[in-house]
């Protein structure tokens, strides 16, 4: 027996599901539910949850979106820094 | 601040061991001030058979130079003293060799995927340091702003610090803001992972992807490698693999494994136009 | 070089225990030549070497000892507390003797073989002895994190500890009741675990440590781990497998704890957790 191996039929069967149920996308008036809790609403293994969380959370967005995380980081700063520095050639330039 | 007046409280010994570790902030909560809001394995008590407190410690961000830097790499990469830490060591260590009562430091680092043992921001929360923001929810400390948390569990009872009445979210700078164009500065400038209302004076709701915030806030970190791992490993042409693997996205995200202490947060921009705590950060 | 005053043994231990080791002891740099391997010795590492300067401490608290959740234990790392002492007595040596001192860095030449070892060297000092689980455990203190510092200087050297902590009296009594004691009932070579042994006259005379089965226990989540699951997915034609493998929880886990290393540098204590000399001897609430 090897590490542990999810199934990728049972990780995309479950994954809408278990990210919709934990932590991933929050909301400040509920919090979301433990692995536990949410192997109890769904009928399977703890460990399967923890396993299919895990996946999912990595896998919910592109590598696409960590290049538009640095673009974004890099306007919002310069943007900032222009305006409350008053310093408007920090801002960014339309060609980066 | 060294505990030595004999009208000084237990509770107030503690928070001076912390405060002099360096601290900005101690308070204390109960451990049963935990259960009606966290599910069963992760309360302090499932941590500690027998807990009955929590001394959490708020320590600081980044400096008010770091906050003005054009560059959002050097935000990146600013580092921490981890601090917060440090005191709740020294509090630790303390309770346990005067006070003859089990202490430990509150697991926090995460154990499954995002998923810490124990929540720091709700053990602010209860210890009276702190409210939830419309910026990803992040605890702010109405006089300091964002702070960083780390606690300590203990078998040692103690009167606990209420949880604050007035929230420090929203400022009212923000509600005149909301009331005018109907958002405030931290759900403008990010858009992507917050979005909120608020009424009366108050967050009415309030929502965050905290999934699409972890590319921002650990763009290259953990996430990062296994992600770009995952396409080195699809690669099948070898020059391409080469240009990935050496590339700056997967090197960055070495340097981020390697370099931890320097590059824990990685995103700071919905603080960064937060008015809370603005007034610390105006210096010369 | 400045000749050493006399009290300057005293004061450096003075200054280790005021740092916050909770033990400081000296050995001998030549009493390790008859223990360690060549390349492994301290003058192998500083030349002219004297004296070893070994403190302990920053051992788990009791609460940690305590605590149900083997997430404490594993990630609570205080290690590196006892190596910044071993970093300020290097300096003080040099600036306040005079003569050259070498912090034995604690990380590994190459595998997994350390650059000296540490637990011989607290040995020597006398400031611990080792025990069936393997550990060196010093007899007031129990289970304590070790540096170590080389130096020219010819310190005061320390006698070896003349009564181990191990094997304690419970552990004695219990092996006349059962053939076993704590450690090896926990985690037993014969049952797939790392350790074996046996007492005679109440005194370890023999004893197994299978370090490989120790090291996925002690460093589930590390280098090693991470090289399995990469090989693992190198070896895995299916790219969704693959994808299972990556983003799974071992290998975040795995990544957390090399990333965050300075507080996941142990990650399994069961053997010292029920060891009764491990612990100091403090009873808590």
């Amino acid at each position: 027996m090897g590490i542990f191996r999810l199934d990728p039929e049972t990780y995309r069967r479950y994954k809408d599901d278990v990210l919709r149920l934990c932590n991933s996308f929050q909301r400040i008036d509920r919090r979301g539910l433990s692995d536990a809790e949410i192997a109890t609403e769904l009928g399977l293994p703890e460990r399967v949850v923890t396993e299919i969380r895990c996946v999912a959370e990595r896998d919910c967005y592109s590598l696409d979106e960590w290049e538009k995380a640095i673009e974004f980081k890099d306007q919002a700063c310069r943007d900032w820094a222009a305006l409350a520095l008053k310093r408007p050639d920090l801002k960014r330039s339309s060609d980066g | 601040m060294a505990p030595t007046a004999a009208s000084t409280t237990l509770e107030e010994s503690i928070k001076a061991v912390g405060l002099e570790a360096g601290a900005r902030v101690v308070g204390i909560a109960t451990v049963e001030a935990f259960r009606e809001r966290v599910p069963e394995g992760y309360r302090p008590d499932d941590i500690l058979p027998g807990a009955r407190s929590v001394v959490v410690a708020g320590g600081d961000g980044p400096t008010a130079g770091a906050w003005r830097c054009p560059d959002h790499r050097v935000m990146e990469i600013t580092g921490y003293d981890l601090r917060e830490n440090v005191a709740v060591h020294a509090m630790g260590d303390h309770i346990e060799r005067a006070y003859d009562h089990h202490a430990i430091q509150a697991p926090s680092l995460p154990v499954h995927g995002h998923a810490p043992p124990m929540s720091m921001m709700l053990a602010a929360e209860l210890a009276g340091l702190g409210t939830r923001s419309l910026a990803a929810h992040i605890i702010l400390n109405p006089e300091y702003g964002l702070l960083y948390y780390a606690a300590l569990i203990t078998t040692l009872p103690l009167a606990p610090d209420p949880p604050l009445e007035r929230p420090a979210c929203p400022h009212p700078g923000c509600v005149a803001m909301y009331k005018r164009i109907g958002t405030t500065p931290c759900l403008r400038v990010c858009p992507a992972c917050l979005s909120g209302t608020v009424k009366d004076g108050a967050i009415a709701t309030s929502t965050y992807d905290r999934e699409r915030c972890h590319s921002r806030a650990q763009t290259y970190g953990i996430g990062s490698f296994q992600k770009a791992l995952y396409q080195i490993v699809n690669e099948d042409d070898p020059a391409r693999r080469r240009t990935m693997i050496y590339g700056d996205f997967f090197t960055k995200s070495l340097e981020a494994l390697g370099f931890y202490r320097d590059s824990i947060a990685q995103c700071f921009e919905c603080m960064r136009v937060c008015p809370v705590g603005r007034k610390h950060r105006k210096l010369l | 070089m400045s000749e050493l005053l006399p009290g300057a043994t005293a004061a450096l231990k003075s200054a280790a225990l005021k740092a916050g080791a909770s033990v400081c002891g000296i050995a001998d740099a030549r009493a390790f030549d008859e223990h360690a391997p060549p390349k492994h010795r301290p003058a192998d590492l500083l030349p002219g070497a004297q004296s070893v300067v070994v403190v302990g401490g920053a051992q788990p608290r009791a609460g940690d000892w305590a605590a149900t959740s083997r997430a404490v234990l594993e990630t609570m790392g205080t290690t590196e507390r006892i190596q910044s002492v071993g970093r300020r007595l290097a300096q003080l040596i040099e600036s306040e003797f005079g003569y050259y001192a070498l912090f034995v860095p604690p990380g590994t030449a190459s595998g997994d073989t350390p650059f000296l070892s540490l637990m011989l060297a607290a040995e020597l000092a006398g400031v611990g002895s080792r025990s069936l689980a393997g550990p060196v455990l010093n007899s007031e203190h129990g289970f304590l994190y070790w540096s170590a510092v080389i130096t020219t200087a010819p310190l005061e050297v320390d006698a070896r500890e003349a009564e181990a902590a191990c094997p304690a009296p419970a552990c004695r009594e219990m092996w006349e009741r059962e053939t076993t004691t704590p450690c090896l009932k926990v985690c037993p070579a014969s049952s797939g675990g790392c350790l074996d042994g046996r007492l005679e006259n109440g005194r370890a005379v023999r004893t197994f440590y299978d370090a490989p089965r120790c090291h996925t226990r002690v460093h589930t989540h590390w280098i090693g781990g991470f090289q399995k699951v990469l090989e693992e997915t190198l070896n895995e034609p299916d790219k969704d497998k693959r994808k299972m493998l990556l983003y799974g929880d071992f290998f975040t886990r795995t990544l957390w704890a090399v990333t965050y290393s300075s507080t996941n540098i142990a990650q399994c204590f069961e053997c010292m957790r029920v060891c009764p000399a491990a612990h100091g001897n403090k009873e808590l609430h």
